[in-house]
């Protein structure tokens, strides 16, 4: 199957066009949950309310039962669950990369792997986040890498 | 969680006994005894033994960094302890204050060996990782 985009003319609204023989149940969801698909978070931070794009996040990490949203140098509160945001994002660059940690896989610079048989993600605002052992698999399969199952 | 634990401990059961394996060769070649081939089976026994406790512990998922290195001291002691046990139950030597050095010696040998080999093994993924990465999400 071929993927194509073409920037659209000026003006002109962006637009997804399928050409194919008939379009298949799993076609017809894809297509329907990227519409429905939010990519705007409400991020809480002091007394502001501010508009979030996902892109801006680096990961979302869950501590004593909040769930706070990093940027690049601010941290927003979550009103979401964390499972709920990977629910949200998963078909997106997130992943889960611990039991409290989904990382923004756009915003990794590197990773580095550790002694314990973790990896550090080293992020593009210098952060670093650890991405635990049992998470390490899932990754590899999200950047196509082929593992031999057991 | 079961099928990472129990990858885990495949991959610690083949390097802890080529570990000991190569402890084995070079003890019996300083010493210049000759080997019993049960031996064999005890050495495969006894990996098997000590990669449990390293497969429960790399299936942990704690991110406290002090917690965790008392993890690995206590699992350190734990393997120390097996190895003593298990050098007593099959009479591969007697154990003196100067055996016991000897033992503790290997023991960390065989523990820098496996972390060396899954290192390694862990640089080789990271690498092929950050190339799918940069491939993915070119530099602007």
């Amino acid at each position: 199957m071929k993927i194509i985009i073409e920037s659209p003319q000026p003006n002109e609204e962006d637009t997804i066009i399928i050409r194919c023989t008939s379009p298949d149940q799993q076609l017809i969801s894809m297509l329907l949950s990227f519409q429905n698909s939010s990519t705007e978070l409400i991020g809480y931070l002091d007394n502001k309310i501010v508009r979030l794009n996902y892109s801006d996040v680096y990961y979302f990490e869950a501590n004593e039962n909040r769930v706070f949203a990093y940027c690049h140098s601010d941290v927003y509160e979550i009103k979401y669950k964390l499972y709920e945001l990977e629910n949200q994002f998963s078909s997106l660059d997130f992943a889960r990369c611990s039991k409290s940690m989904i990382v923004n896989l756009e915003k990794i610079e590197y990773l580095t792997p550790l002694f314990s048989g973790k990896m550090e993600a080293h992020l593009k605002n210098g952060e670093n986040v650890i991405i635990s052992r049992q998470y390490i698999r899932d990754l590899k399969t999200r950047l196509g890498i082929q593992e031999v199952r057991l | 969680m079961i099928k990472e634990f129990f990858a885990s401990l495949l991959h610690y059961f083949v390097n802890i006994t080529t570990a000991v394996l190569i402890v084995t060769a070079v003890y019996m070649t300083i010493t210049g005894q000759q080997m019993d081939s049960v031996i064999l089976w005890e050495i495969l026994l006894s990996g098997a033994i000590t990669a449990l406790p390293s497969a429960f512990l790399v299936c942990l998922d704690i991110r406290n960094g002090r917690i965790l290195l008392l993890l690995w001291v206590a699992h350190y002691l734990l393997i120390f302890v097996i190895t003593l046990l298990l050098i007593n139950v099959f009479g591969w030597y007697k154990i003196t204050a100067f055996s016991t050095i000897l033992t503790f010696l290997a023991v960390v040998f065989i523990y820098l060996f496996t972390c060396f080999v899954h290192y390694i093994v862990d640089m080789k993924h990271a690498a092929l990782m950050n190339k799918q990465l940069k491939q993915r999400y070119p530099k602007k």
